[in-house]
């Protein structure tokens, strides 16, 4: 993997970001406010799950409304991360915080396309019985640690 | 004054500890990003991008609750690491850009609050007038700059 990170610091394309100064702040905000679009999303829709927001509509119209902006916000993200992953990269790849947050973002990823298919299934899916209550409770909870533990784990990059 | 803060216990403890100034800037960047997320969510609202179906009182009312909880968060969180190094950030041009900013985007928000707001019933689920577009326009590009400056602090 070092020798991967070493070639592609050699790049022309990774020398070229590395010498601008502007371009790892800049590329980071973006990063940083298409973070904010997947936590308000998917918070608002796990606060619902977990039926700590009583009030407006019900999970699975929220999952409707609110999981398309959540993968609009996750592109960007993906070209973003790359895009910092091409300028440094022993800083990300060889970082056990980066990695950590890597897997962590693969399982959100996951958890959120089956609370997407599950919400289309039918109107009433999350509050249809108990065990699906208790089943949109618990997917919200680990939605919502995960989606600190990336962001803690991305912070924590720059100091592990 | 801020020399005077820099030198306060708590103040040693976060410049001093290895984790304390990490830990502390986790929580404002997890706080800051709820707020943005927040904020964006009713501007798009008001610019008829997103939410289209819903009536603009009642996107603000589910997420200015959000807003407000995370902002005390991350002004707490924020405060707690500008008393650890009071004097540099004070004179950290991208950490005054972003202080201007936020009471830029305070005003315009009282602004929206006390004058645009006030006729929301006739247009609550329809299109927003100029006036409450381009207080949204505003509110977005004062955000996206105290983002940018702050994410600014750590490059000059």
């Amino acid at each position: 993997m070092q020798d991967f990170c070493d070639w592609l610091a050699a790049t022309t394309l990774s020398q070229f970001f590395a010498g601008q100064d502007w371009f790892v702040p800049t590329v980071q905000t973006l990063h940083i406010l298409s973070i904010a679009m997947v936590l308000i999303t998917l918070g608002m829709l796990d606060f619902r799950l977990l039926h700590l927001t009583r009030r407006g509509p019900a999970p699975e119209v929220l999952a409707g409304r609110f999981i398309p902006w959540t993968w609009r916000a996750l592109t960007v993200l993906l070209v973003t991360g790359a895009l910092l992953i091409i300028t440094e990269p022993t800083r990300e790849l060889m970082n056990n915080a980066f990695r950590l947050k890597m897997v962590m973002v693969v399982v959100l990823i996951l958890l959120t396309v089956t609370v997407q298919r599950a919400s289309a299934r039918e109107p009433g899916y999350w509050n249809a019985s108990p065990g699906r209550r208790r089943l949109g409770g618990a997917l919200g909870i680990a939605s919502l640690v995960l989606c600190v533990g990336i962001v803690a784990a991305g912070r924590l990059i720059a100091y592990v | 004054m801020l020399s005077w803060l820099e030198h306060r216990p708590f103040a040693i403890a976060i410049a001093e500890s290895t984790w304390l100034f990490p830990i502390t800037e986790t929580v404002h960047v997890l706080a800051l990003t709820v707020v943005i997320g927040a904020v964006a969510m009713m501007d798009l609202r008001l610019l008829g991008v997103g939410n289209k179906d819903r009536p603009v009182s009642e996107v603000i009312a589910s997420a200015l609750p959000w807003a407000w909880t995370a902002f005390t968060v991350a002004f707490i969180a924020g405060s707690m690491m500008f008393c650890s190094k009071a004097v540099s950030y004070a004179a950290n041009v991208p950490f005054r850009i972003k202080m201007v900013c936020m009471v830029l985007a305070a005003i315009n928000m009282l602004v929206f609050h006390f004058f645009t707001a006030r006729g929301m019933a006739t247009w609550d689920e329809g299109r927003p007038p100029l006036s409450a577009r381009l207080a949204a326009v505003f509110s977005l590009t004062l955000w996206v700059v105290i983002v940018a400056s702050g994410r600014w602090i750590g490059f000059v």
